[in-house]
């Protein structure tokens, strides 16, 4: 089912937790809200759910306005980020209680459970309690408890940050798959930007309330709409340098990093990945002051005039501190902000 | 004894001393009083060894009804008092505004002498002029001698206990209530829980292990009552002693009738009586503890 937010607002006293949002997802999708603590992602999530008000905005599930809608009216699936699993019961218990609540008989109750328990995994655990299973395993009965009711949206609360780095990995591939699986449209929390953009079809940043870009992840993190949303997306972060434009050469620190760009003279804020950079015999040197093996990376440090510089090269590269490198920074690779911090263009 | 455990047990003794003065030394005393025949407890002497003191006791219809009366009032008072605790802990707790004040009002009984509060229920039971009757009168019943005739004397036992039980547990339903995530509460009410079906599927497990404390705790309490009846019916065991209690009935051994032996052997027997309904509690709701 699509879904859609026009000018979704709540306030708290003065603070608004979320700003005036847009967003449309459409059938079947898989979106993250992804942002740092405190951006009104889970404010979102929770008015989407029904358990939180909007002060202002409608919220449209179909055609159908389901802004003043009870939560248990809406037809979505709720995870919460401690998985709120009833701790007295059994897996089954779980998965079968909001069906019982519905008035469904037990045995037909029994057989959705199993077959929802066998879609996410969990079959072979029905009759233990949550207290005996590990947290992936936990996050799955939550999964399988929102589903049984063959909701319209699935709602998931940080789903992934009470599990363990490995753990996330794979769980975050289950997600996907059972979400492909059940084809069933997907708005997840999250302040993870690798998390957000491995799984979701679109990413939706937000940043103190206010949405800042809703894209495919691939052209989010190629084309970000502002600074800020460049600085959040990639690790290692992307190196922020101030550079100067004079008769279209890109110039910093007294290194030129391009030239014939079509830019208007002045100073600007700009972002380069440290993987935009490759080896160029006729590129700048930098002087490798510090560096970090990370397996299949070598991140080396640089300064690029006063400011340190991140630069991404292949492990198999041989650099020791001191070392030159000769790098260029690939073409369109460097993003030149405006003073409001929006991108202007790509160099 | 290392110096460190030592300076431990030198840290408990005074506390240690007290409790070997005045518990567990009456105890021992107690358990060989009861054996003791015609004991005085003036010079200490006594004129046999046995069970004489036991038999007397089971052979009295005093001790047999006071026997009865506690079981009914264990049997009424603690899981009434209980299940009446927790809907209106429930109720409290659902009103986060008045939540203080309705907290502080049902524990006033708590913090209140028992005499006091018995003063204030013979008004209550007055059958000319109390509350009770007047209450009774809008919906058409006539006035209840409560306090006058042998077979309310129980009742309005019962019932001034329920109520006055009903603070500590509220107490302990309340701080129970707080430790129930909220979460639980949301993802219930996502999952469509009709109300009813939420406080007997969510709070009252969730509650468990305080409900069984509970239970234990005002289980015991009732087979020692005796506060109770000798405020309620200003120091007697009611009319025709219709409300007398076992501990109202040692009380009335040892300080009215001299009978100290028997006295012991009836603390003997409740002492008895209270250590098996807590192991027989304990291990049916043994599997709540988890």
């Amino acid at each position: 089912m699509d879904i859609r937010i026009e000018n979704l607002t709540k306030t708290y006293g003065s603070l608004n937790a979320v700003d005036h949002m847009n967003l449309t997802v459409k059938d079947g999708e898989l979106v993250g809200l992804l942002g740092p603590s405190g951006c009104g992602k889970s404010t979102t999530l929770f008015m989407l759910s029904g358990l939180t008000t909007p002060t202002q905005g409608k919220i449209y599930f179909g055609d159908k306005d389901v802004t003043s809608i009870a939560p248990e009216d809406r037809e979505i699936g709720l995870v919460f980020q401690n998985y709120a699993l009833y701790p007295h019961m059994t897996v089954e218990d779980n998965i079968t209680f909001p069906l019982i609540n519905r008035g469904i008989k037990k045995a037909p109750a029994r057989e959705m459970a199993l077959e929802i328990a066998k879609v996410v995994k969990i079959d072979q655990y029905m009759k233990r309690k949550p207290s005996e299973l590990s947290g992936g395993q936990q996050q799955r009965v939550a999964i399988a408890r929102a589903l049984v009711k063959k909701p319209q949206v699935l709602l998931l609360d940080e789903p992934l940050s009470n599990l363990d780095a490995k753990l996330r990995v794979a769980t975050r591939e289950e997600i996907r798959r059972i979400q492909q699986e059940v084809k069933i449209t997907t708005i997840f929390v999250t302040h993870d930007q690798e998390e957000a953009m491995s799984i979701s079809d679109r990413i939706a940043v937000m940043k103190e309330g206010v949405l800042q870009q809703y894209e495919v992840p691939q052209t989010m993190y190629l084309n970000p709409a502002n600074e800020f949303v460049a600085n959040f997306l990639g690790t290692p972060e992307i190196n922020n340098i101030e550079v100067d434009v004079n008769d279209g050469v890109i110039s910093s620190g007294g290194m030129v990093l391009r030239t014939g760009a079509k830019l208007a003279d002045g100073h600007y804020h700009a972002g380069i990945r440290p993987e935009s950079f490759y080896i160029d015999d006729n590129g700048n040197s930098f002087k490798v002051d510090n560096l970090r093996m990370t397996g299949r990376d070598l991140l080396l440090f640089s300064k690029l005039g006063e400011k340190v510089v991140r630069i991404l090269v292949h492990s198999y590269m041989q650099v020791a501190e001191g070392d030159s490198v000769k790098t260029s920074v690939r073409e369109g690779h460097i993003l030149v902000f405006d003073d409001q911090e929006k991108l202007i263009g790509r160099f | 004894m290392d110096k460190k455990s030592a300076k431990g047990y030198l840290y408990l003794l005074p506390s240690m001393i007290i409790m070997i003065c005045f518990t567990i030394y009456p105890l021992i005393r107690a358990i060989v009083m009861s054996f003791l025949g015609d004991y005085s407890i003036i010079n200490g002497s006594y004129k046999s060894i046995g069970f004489d003191n036991y038999k007397a006791l089971f052979a009295d219809p005093d001790f047999a009804m006071s026997l009865k009366n506690t079981t009914i009032y264990v049997v009424c008072v603690v899981p009434v008092s209980i299940m009446l605790s927790l809907i209106i802990a429930v109720l409290i707790n659902s009103c986060k505004k008045t939540k203080a004040l309705f907290q502080t009002i049902y524990f006033l009984p708590y913090v209140t002498s028992v005499i006091a509060i018995g003063i204030v229920w013979r008004w209550m039971f007055n059958s000319n002029y109390g509350l009770i009757n007047f209450m009774l009168g809008l919906i058409g019943i006539e006035p209840i001698q409560w306090l006058n005739l042998p077979q309310y004397a129980m009742p309005a036992l019962i019932i001034f206990a329920i109520w006055k039980s009903m603070a500590f547990n509220i107490l302990i339903f309340l701080a129970g209530l707080q430790t129930i995530p909220e979460d639980l509460y949301r993802a219930a009410r996502i999952d469509s829980t009709p109300k009813f079906r939420v406080f007997t599927k969510i709070t009252v497990p969730q509650l468990a292990p305080m409900i069984v404390y509970s239970s234990v705790i005002g289980m015991i309490g009732a087979f020692k009552v005796y506060n109770e009846v000798f405020s309620l019916f200003q120091g007697k065991a009611g009319p025709a002693n219709k409300a007398m209690t076992i501990v109202y009935y040692i009380y009335d051994k040892f300080y009215n009738s001299y009978k100290y032996g028997v006295a012991a052997a009836g603390s003997v027997v409740l002492f008895i009586i209270i250590l098996i309904f807590t192991r027989v509690q304990l291990r049916v709701t043994g599997g709540n503890k988890k």
